[in-house]
């Protein structure tokens, strides 16, 4: 047991003191700390994508001919060249990535303005919203499943009891199955983001939107000029975290339609996938999933950047 | 005073509507476990089950495959988090008080997070088969470490740096050296951080699927599997997969509604203090 003084005087030890707090020189010590967690990435993450890089310029299909070919580049010219069913899907990814992001963001600031104005019972109400994002994919798509059920689902019974006619066959036609995927992540994460934007409409200054209130400025007013650019920091980073996870959407896909009807909902997870552990072309799908960690890196690196200025405290 | 009754009103009713939207399928599962196959596909729908309260369906999956999937999933998640938090918290710890690496570092780290599970999933799937680890837990404890290790140290950090260094720079004045330092102190005052990061952590293996289907086949079944099995199985009954999805959700969501505060600050990995 260390005994504790109530309070630390900092003569005696100064200089050990200062390298302690000091950011120039890290003492071994730290270095030493830092290590567990640096050698396990290496190993479960580096390791394997360095390996994945240089499978990525043979042929291996596991099938047919299990010995490994050189290829070269070749996997790379044919997903970017020949292979419009990818491109598809990064399409499908990235359609995901926009739209979701956007409605998220859009109905979770509205959201989350409603659950700042009431007062008592907001904390109830919170801990209920964030209930969706707690449960497992899989699940979420189960649901998915079983109420966009278009025989027997209870969602197209409501719909046709308030008078629409034909509701659509959300999982089976091909103009809505993608866009049903969508409204599964929006379900899911909506309450996530307006709770996000509560923690931050929380801490605004009150006075400020008093004085601006008397100035005459209009509601619409006070939320472009201070309380968008307020939030920005914390809007960057809801984005960037959204925007990673959307685009890896797959297993509502996999659950609620399997990539179908045709290939309407192949996103580029689910068609790596395909690539991978059904056509078991691991060559092939290395070298889709490097060209999907290229694009999505730069567009990480757009935002980490802007999340670091807005962080850098 | 009435337009203001009136508002709270109109804002209490936007909020129970959107209770309503965000609860009701979770409700709808909820009534599904208790239904028969001929209540699920009977139209017009049936709300409120014939066998509500009879717990059949879920001693039948339980009994089946559900129960290896829970169990199977328990070991995963727990084997997982505690190993996330040996490696993690230390590099927390050093990333918080001496800024090993800088930002850089730091960054690398949460990047890593953000990595697709499919990108990872290719090469480990081709190590494990060539080291005959496939369908084994080990390899999804390893593989989950891809995600949770970034994450206890981003999540874990924040803690960390919330505490005052005051007690652990009067330790080593009183000549502790740091590791006591380390233990004796800041590794105490952060327990409360530690507690949830590791709940967090083990929602994330429970729930995690990707990885899963890629490098287990039939000796290791997670839930999440397991229910992706159950559906596109030839006989599809409903109620049983009803019971297992909401018994593979009671746990999160009790987490959800015990660790409110600390949520969100966990799915922004340390982000945003809620």
């Amino acid at each position: 047991m260390i005994r504790v003084p109530q309070e630390s005087t900092g003569f005696a030890n100064a200089p050990r003191l200062r390298r302690f707090r000091g950011r120039r020189r890290v003492p071994l010590f730290g270095w030493l700390m830092a290590l567990p967690a640096i050698v396990v990435l290496l190993a479960v993450t580096v390791y394997p994508l360095v390996y994945s890089l240089r499978k990525s310029f043979y042929r291996i299909e596991l099938t047919f001919s299990p010995v490994p070919e050189y290829v070269g580049i070749r996997n790379y010219v044919d997903a970017i060249q020949h292979d419009p069913r990818f491109w598809h899907a990064m399409e499908r990814s990235l359609y995901l990535v926009g739209v979701g992001v956007t409605v998220e963001l859009v109905l979770g600031l509205a959201l989350a303005h409603v659950l700042n104005r009431i007062g008592r019972g907001r904390n109830i109400a919170t801990a209920l919203l964030l209930v969706p994002a707690m449960i497992a994919p899989v699940a979420v798509a189960i649901q998915g499943v079983v109420i966009f059920n278009d025989r027997w689902g209870p969602l197209n019974y409501v719909l046709k009891q308030s008078g629409v006619s034909h509701p659509p066959a959300w999982l089976a036609d091909r103009t809505f199955a993608l866009n049903t995927i969508l409204l599964a992540d929006i379900w899911q994460w909506t309450p996530f983001v307006a709770v996000i934007m509560l923690a931050g409409l929380r801490t605004l200054p009150g006075d400020v939107y008093e004085a601006a209130a008397v100035d005459g400025a209009s509601r619409w007013q006070l939320f472009r000029t201070l309380t968008l650019p307020l939030l920005q920091p914390l809007i960057i980073i809801t984005v960037l975290i959204r925007a990673m996870d959307v685009f890896k959407t797959f297993d509502t896909v996999y659950v609620m339609t399997g990539g179908g009807p045709g290939d309407a909902t192949e996103t580029a997870s689910f068609y790596t996938f395909l690539q991978g552990l059904r056509f078991f072309s691991f060559g092939y799908a290395a070298a889709i999933s490097y060209i999907q960690l290229a694009i999505i890196s730069i567009v990480a690196t757009i935002l980490i950047r802007r999340m670091r200025k807005g962080l850098a405290t | 005073m009435s337009a203001r009754v009136v508002r709270l009103g109109l804002d209490w009713l936007v909020i129970v509507v959107a209770l309503a939207f965000f609860l009701l399928p979770v409700i709808w599962i909820f009534l599904t476990s208790f239904k028969a196959q001929i209540e699920v596909f009977h139209y017009p729908p049936v709300f409120w089950p014939k066998a509500f309260g009879s717990f059949t369906h879920y001693s039948e999956i339980l009994h089946g495959t559900g129960g290896d999937a829970l169990e199977a999933s328990a070991i995963v998640a727990s084997a997982n988090t505690v190993l996330s938090l040996l490696v993690g918290v230390p590099t927390a710890y050093s990333f918080s008080r001496f800024r090993v690496g800088g930002q850089h570092l730091a960054f690398w780290v949460l990047s890593v997070r953000m990595l697709p599970p499919v990108v990872s999933a290719i090469p480990l799937f081709l190590l494990f088969q060539q080291w005959h680890m496939l369908d084994t837990y080990w390899a999804l404890i390893i593989a989950y470490l891809t995600f949770n290790v970034p994450f206890v140290v981003w999540f874990v950090k924040g803690f960390f740096d919330d505490l005052p260094r005051d007690l652990e720079e009067a330790a080593l004045v009183d000549g502790a050296n740091r590791w006591q330092a380390f233990t004796g102190i800041a590794l105490r005052l952060a327990v409360p951080g530690i507690v949830t990061a590791a709940l967090l952590a083990f929602m994330f293996s429970w729930n995690e699927f990707l990885l899963a289907l890629f490098l287990t086949r039939s000796q290791v079944r997670t839930v999440p599997v397991a229910l992706a099995n159950l559906i596109g199985g030839h006989e599809i009954v409903w109620g049983q997969i009803g019971a297992l999805t909401i018994l593979a959700i009671i746990p999160t969501v009790a987490l959800a509604l015990a660790l409110q505060r600390y949520v969100v600050r966990g799915l922004t990995f340390g982000a945003v203090k809620g």
